[in-house]
């Protein structure tokens, strides 16, 4: 991100783009963004040993004074079934920020609220 | 094979079933991890059990985060229920955080050097507790029911346990306090075995021993 822009760059990848990188690739491509602050919403979700193996990468990134980790939230969807008899959900979206600009988040189903936190200034999103 | 005709028959019995475990794996050592946020009482529950079966406590507790930094392992603990018993090791390992802020620390009177160290070795920690997911056998994941169980970390786990075929217990904690809701958790997650408890004052422990027994045997 420039600067000199006061903003929040977010980057937004598609399950296509993603599918086609190995786990590790996934894991740096996300982290690298979110430690240079910027927040990455992705199409879908991450695999649960792809969930630890961030976790683990963040862990081992983290910089007491400049990087504290992360925060994950995902916005589930309805699973659509053959006969529409299953409940189940599946994730639709995923979004990881920098921990310190990830601020207040509220969550209900099919609603995810975020407010980020810019320093001096606030930008909302929903 | 004369020695095995001449042996007596109780002998002959134990000698097939040690072959029948060994050939299907149920000679393998358990080790039940304990997973969870930190602060949500796995040390606390983990001293409850050793102090009941071994008389002693495994590991230290405070009111600050990442007491736990480090996993510790307790050897050859065995619950006993009326005719079964269960020999497990215990492995307690430090709370899993998606972020450390080492200025939380400051709050509960730890000097700026302090904190930073505590934050740097409970970075350290959380590493080495996801590796442990690799080599436990079960997990008693411990959940504060005073808190919002549909954390990243509880999902990760959980994901990462059932993506492991590794059998789990949830762990509702810290039920003695008023703002308690295990009914929540029950909720948020009916398809798993949630058994509410206060690791603490040791108020339903008979309920998760049955549960372990049942779950982990």
């Amino acid at each position: 991100m420039d600067a000199n822009i006061n903003g929040l760059k977010m980057d937004f990848l598609s399950s296509t783009m993603l599918n086609s990188r190995t786990s590790m690739e996934k894991i740096s491509m996300i982290v690298d963004r979110v430690k240079n602050g910027d927040l990455v919403v992705i199409e879908g979700g991450l695999t649960p040993e792809e969930e630890a193996e961030l976790i683990e990468t963040t862990m081992r990134e983290i910089d007491v004074e400049n990087f504290m980790g992360i925060d994950i939230y995902t916005l589930e969807k309805d699973k659509k079934s053959f006969f529409g008899l299953s409940k189940s959900k599946i994730v639709g979206l995923t979004i990881i920020g920098p921990a310190n600009v990830m601020k207040a988040v509220k969550k209900k189903s099919n609603f995810l609220s975020m407010i980020a936190n810019l320093g001096d200034s606030n930008a909302s999103m929903h | 094979m004369i020695w095995l005709v001449s042996m007596p028959k109780f002998l002959k019995r134990k000698f097939f079933k040690d072959i029948i475990n060994k050939l299907f794996g149920k000679n393998k050592k358990l080790k039940i991890g304990f997973y969870g946020h930190p602060n949500s009482g796995k040390t606390t529950l983990a001293n409850r059990i050793t102090t009941d079966w071994i008389g002693k406590p495994i590991g230290l507790v405070s009111e600050i985060p990442h007491e736990t930094r480090k996993v510790y392992r307790q050897e050859h603990v065995t619950l006993s229920l009326d005719d079964l018993e269960l020999d497990f090791d215990i492995i307690d390992t430090p709370g899993i955080a998606t972020k450390i802020d080492y200025k939380n620390f400051l709050e509960f009177g730890l000097s700026e050097i302090e904190a930073k160290e505590r934050a740097k070795e409970a970075t350290k920690g959380i590493i080495e507790a996801i590796k442990w997911l690799d080599d436990v056998t079960g997990v008693l994941l411990v959940i504060d029911s005073t808190e919002d169980p549909l954390t990243q970390a509880n999902i990760t786990i959980m994901g990462n346990l059932e993506a492991r075929k590794i059998p789990f217990i949830i762990v509702a904690n810290k039920i003695d306090l008023p703002e308690a809701s295990p009914d929540k958790i029950h909720a948020v997650f009916p398809q798993h075995t949630v058994v509410p408890i206060s690791a603490l004052h040791g108020e339903h422990i008979s309920d998760l021993y049955q549960a372990m027994v049942d779950k982990f045997n």
